[in-house]
């Protein structure tokens, strides 16, 4: 029955929308050069911090790397470049939706990405969408969303990126990149190597990282064709290949190692009439792992998912103040493994955004999204947001949202105790944010309350096997601080980013704190330029969380890094930076008994022509 | 028994973080001595975690959590899988960190750490003045496992013995050693270790999934397995009978033997067998228990309940005359053997 409703309500809209509103160029450029135009244009209530491609190439090469100072995203890393999970707003590792250019990309399997399997100089900007966002971005959007978005540029270019690194413990990256294009037609190609022996000290004892190393590749390609001032086609390819071996704990020595495989590819076909933009996209999504206890032998378990997706995407102008868009998305899921057989899965979903600029202080928007899936019923699920300016200096934020989070192919099919009886996690959250502006600086001040129910938790039954039941519930709260100030004087330039959280993350049966959820949590990045030189300081403050049987001490990390910009010739551009990880050679984990390394060195050099 | 556990942390390596809490260990001025009393084996979370050692004694009136961190300083290493003891000494099996700690059983002082030559160590037993601890080396090759023999004055592996797939459960009887193998449905065998020769004698076929051991009052080796009850003469290693359950069990395990009677615990419950008799009970002794494990002595049970694997678990003393529960005492991570310290 919603099923129709909501169709209809689709159809009846598109049939009789007011004509006279027409794109602005703005507007159509947003829809062209964006993957993702709705992160930007239906989501007014809502923090969002992005992290350009500046700060992204002064970082090294993983996501957890650039969001452990850029964040306030705790993450867990079995040491090094191992499996590491965000845990967001005290939400746990599947309750992070991760998306590539607007499509979710969170595995089928577990339900989480591991932040170190991508590359973030792959991406052109990283941005941060704080709270409840499964309406636009589906299942697993309960605490955040982490966006990796690829521009593309429609001007007369031709650039190139090539970045060499290396560094302790034999890290080496090569990293190139081209980006070329005209006013027609765009495209994007680039690679980067990663390796590292990684055999850093564990701090305070004898021991080394000796089953820490990893490499990994990763290419991408992204394009555009503009074919009429109505027709533009788009592409967009990622692939990453990543080998790595399984670090110890100081308790337990490693032989295992892991690979894994993604490719994740998009066509996207979009048209411009009026004040119509219609989008048809269609992607696939690969996933593979193989998990070998023992490296040194052929034995592997292995689990695979294919997911092909078709998404279309209504974008109607109202009227000049007034927008509305459907989005109807259809997939399918197929899986392989081990320890599942062949299972597969269907989901549909219908999509509402609407958004109406009531004044120029005054923007709201409403969201709504139901889903049908072939294994279970997934909530209706719905969005609202404001955004209030009183002042030139001082502005409001409200959103509040239902969400979700889908079981897994693990939790339903795993073999034995995958259970077919789960229901789709079910959250509800609110956010207050209060946003100061003037001149230097933009402080923003967030609370926020994420309510979390039937969540999934593996326990053991009658019979001792291991099954996933929606028996957890959650509630979580918290404030949030973040202050950005940049500052001239003269030919110095100083820019400086402040972060703080505070973070109470409960069951609500045992009323204690979660596991790796630390209360407080504090960064900051300054950084200072003089003409062709840069400096820059980062700074990250982790308080204590609690563990399985135990507490975890906080710690402190601080990294220091120069660079030094130099013009080799008309046409070349080089940049030398050199970066001290862990000045202070402080031992510290975010996750127990698995150190994370000494003090450490890298020298980038950067060339652009 | 305790390898649910293992099976799913090995193969589930995503949901290495699903979440849970715990409370915190009180910190604990250590007690001088552990004798008089019951040690509890925990194995602690499979994936970077800790093992934990506890302390109840006989009168159940002192309990202490982490008894090996609190004398020794320092923690012990990940999956406390099981333990043994021999004169003054306990063997503390480590099966993730291939290690036996060796600590002096009424003190708990570390007396030395044996951490070559093991490889996914699982239990160990004593037998001619000898260490012998199953391994199961790599999970899924089957011809990398063996029963490694210690030297327990030099506290080392000084031979290994190749025995049948998963090796678990070991006892010992006239200088020879049972080792119960297969988990999972994937073997069936008892293998039968010379401990003067120290070579594997024979292998006895019982039923799927070997998981517990008992000697009874005439020396007779019972082996309880996911489908039959076998005895087996210990002087001739023939099989004098079979105990098919044909179904009235669904996960039978932890085969105890105390004042003449077998107790059996399945799927929440706890049955009794005379050792004389030949009749699978139905009737179960008391039921709605959890145990992961559990030991009967001196008309006394003592079960352990893992809980959730996460949090803390309990001991649930029963006192099997009334079938009542006498005792209860909140203990560490996933508590998985006990052991008594007369």
């Amino acid at each position: 029955m919603k099923r129709r409703l909501y169709i209809s309500m689709l159809l009846a809209v598109c049939n009789f929308y007011i004509a006279n509103a027409q794109l602005d160029s703005i507007q159509k450029l947003d829809e062209i050069v964006l993957s993702d135009a709705k992160l930007k244009r239906f989501a007014s209530g809502f923090k969002i911090t992005t992290i350009t491609d500046s700060v992204i190439q002064k970082s090294s090469w993983s996501l957890t790397d650039l969001l452990r100072f850029q964040s306030n995203i705790y993450f867990k890393e079995n040491g090094y470049g191992m499996v590491s999970s965000p845990s967001f707003r005290g939400t746990n590792a599947s309750q992070t939706a991760v998306v590539w250019n607007g499509i979710n990309i969170n595995s089928q399997l577990n339900g989480q990405l591991d932040f170190n399997t991508i590359n973030s100089y792959n991406y052109d900007s990283v941005e941060i969408r704080s709270g409840g966002g499964s309406v636009q971005y589906g299942s697993g959007a309960i605490g955040g969303s982490v966006h990796l978005s690829n521009d593309l540029r429609f001007e007369k270019h031709a650039d190139h990126r090539l970045q060499l690194a290396y560094g302790s413990f034999d890290s080496k990256n090569l990293t190139y990149g081209v980006s070329a294009g005209n006013a027609r037609w765009s495209v994007d190609v680039g690679g980067s190597y990663i390796e590292s022996e990684n055999d850093y000290k564990f701090l305070g004892t004898d021991k080394i990282n000796e089953n820490g190393q990893f490499e990994n590749l990763s290419f991408n390609l992204n394009g555009g064709f503009i074919i009429s001032d109505n027709n533009v086609l788009k592409l967009y390819h990622q692939s990453f290949s990543g080998d790595r071996n399984f670090s110890g704990t100081l308790l337990a020595p490693s032989k295992s190692g892991y690979e894994d495989r993604t490719h994740r590819s998009m066509l996207e076909w979009n048209y411009f009439h009026d004040n119509i933009t219609s989008k048809f996209k269609l992607v696939h999504l690969f996933e593979e792992f193989k998990y070998f206890e023992n490296k040194q032998l052929d034995d592997f378990t292995f689990g695979r998912v294919n997911s092909f997706i078709g998404n279309y995407n209504l974008n109607i102008k109202l009227t000049e103040a007034t927008e509305l868009r459907g989005i109807v998305e259809a997939s399918i899921f197929k899986g392989d493994g081990d320890s599942f057989g062949m299972p597969s899965r269907e989901a549909l979903s219908a999509t509402i955004l609407w958004r109406h600029q009531v004044t120029d202080k005054w923007i709201y928007g409403f969201n709504l999204r139901t889903d049908y899936t072939s294994d279970f019923e997934s909530p209706v699920v719905f969005s609202a947001d404001t955004k209030y300016q009183l002042t030139d200096w001082y502005s409001i934020t409200l959103n509040g949202s239902r969400n979700f989070r889908v079981p897994t192919f693990n939790d339903l099919y795993w073999n034995p105790g995958g259970n077919l009886e789960l229901q789709p996690e079910r959250s509800y959250q609110v956010d207050l944010g209060q946003q100061f502006t003037y001149k230097f600086f933009d402080l923003k001040i967030n609370g926020y309350y994420i309510d979390t129910e039937d969540m999934i938790q593996w326990l053991p039954n009658a019979t001792g096997v291991f099954s996933p039941l929606n028996v957890d519930a959650v509630k979580s709260f918290g404030g949030e601080f973040e202050l950005l100030a940049k500052q001239t004087f003269g030919e110095h330039q100083v820019n400086l980013n402040a972060m703080y959280s505070y973070t109470i993350s409960e069951n609500k049966a045992t009323e204690e704190q979660l596991i790796y959820v630390p209360f407080h949590k504090a960064n900051f990045n300054v950084s200072y330029a003089f003409k062709k030189f840069e400096g820059f300081y980062q700074h990250s403050y982790y308080g204590e969380v609690s563990i399985i049987g135990g507490d975890l001490e906080g710690y402190t990390v601080g990294n220091l890094g120069v660079a030094y910009k130099y013009r080799l010739s008309p046409k070349l551009d080089s940049k030398l930076q050199f970066t001290i990880n862990n000045i202070y050679n402080n031992a510290y984990q975010n996750v127990a008994f698995r150190p994370m390394p000494n003090r450490n060195f890298l020298t980038q050099l950067t060339l652009k022509f | 028994m305790n390898i649910k556990n293992v099976f799913v942390s090995l193969s589930i390596v995503g949901l290495i973080f699903s979440c849970s809490d715990d409370d915190a260990p009180t910190a604990i001025v250590p007690s001088t001595s552990y004798e008089d009393g019951i040690l509890i084996t925990h194995e602690g979370q499979f994936s970077g975690g800790f093992g934990t050692v506890s302390y109840v004694s006989n009168d159940f009136t002192t309990v202490e959590n982490n008894i090996f961190s609190n004398v020794n300083n320092r923690t012990l290493g990940t999956v406390a899988q099981s333990m043994a003891i021999n004169g003054d000494l306990a063997y503390i099996v480590i099966n993730v960190s291939n290690q036996i700690e060796v600590v002096n059983k009424n003190t708990f002082e570390s007396v030395a750490t044996i951490n070559t030559g093991l490889s996914n160590p699982r239990f160990m037993t004593i037998s001619n003045g000898k260490g012998y601890v199953t391994n199961w080396g790599d999970f899924t090759p089957a011809d990398d496992d063996y029963v490694a023999v210690i030297d327990l004055a030099t506290n080392a592996v000084v031979s290994t013995i190749s025995c049948s797939y998963l090796p678990e459960e070991l006892i010992e009887i006239n200088n020879k050693v049972y080792v119960a193998t297969g988990v999972f449905d994937s073997g069936n065998k008892v293998d039968v270790i010379n401990t003067t020769t120290d070579t594997l004698e024979q292998t006895i076929t019982v039923g799927n999934s070997p998981n517990s051991l008992q000697l009874d009052s005439d020396g007779d080796l019972w082996v309880l397995s996911s489908e039959n009850l076998v005895e087996i003469d210990t002087t001739t290693d023939l099989i004098l009978q079979t105990i098919d359950f044909g179904g009235a069990f669904a996960f039978p395990s932890d085969l105890n033997f105390d004042n003449g009677s077998f107790y059996i615990y399945d799927s929440g419950s706890v049955f009794k067998m005379d050792e004389a008799s030949n009749i699978i009970p139905t009737t179960p002794e008391f039921t709605n228990v959890n145990f992961y494990d559990m030991r009967v002595r001196n008309g006394l049970l003592y079960g352990l309940d893992a809980r959730d694997f996460a949090s803390n678990g309990t001991l649930q003393v029963y006192d099997l005359t009334s079938n009542t529960e006498i005792q209860t005492f909140t203990l560490g991570v996933i508590p998985g053997g006990v052991y008594f310290n007369d």
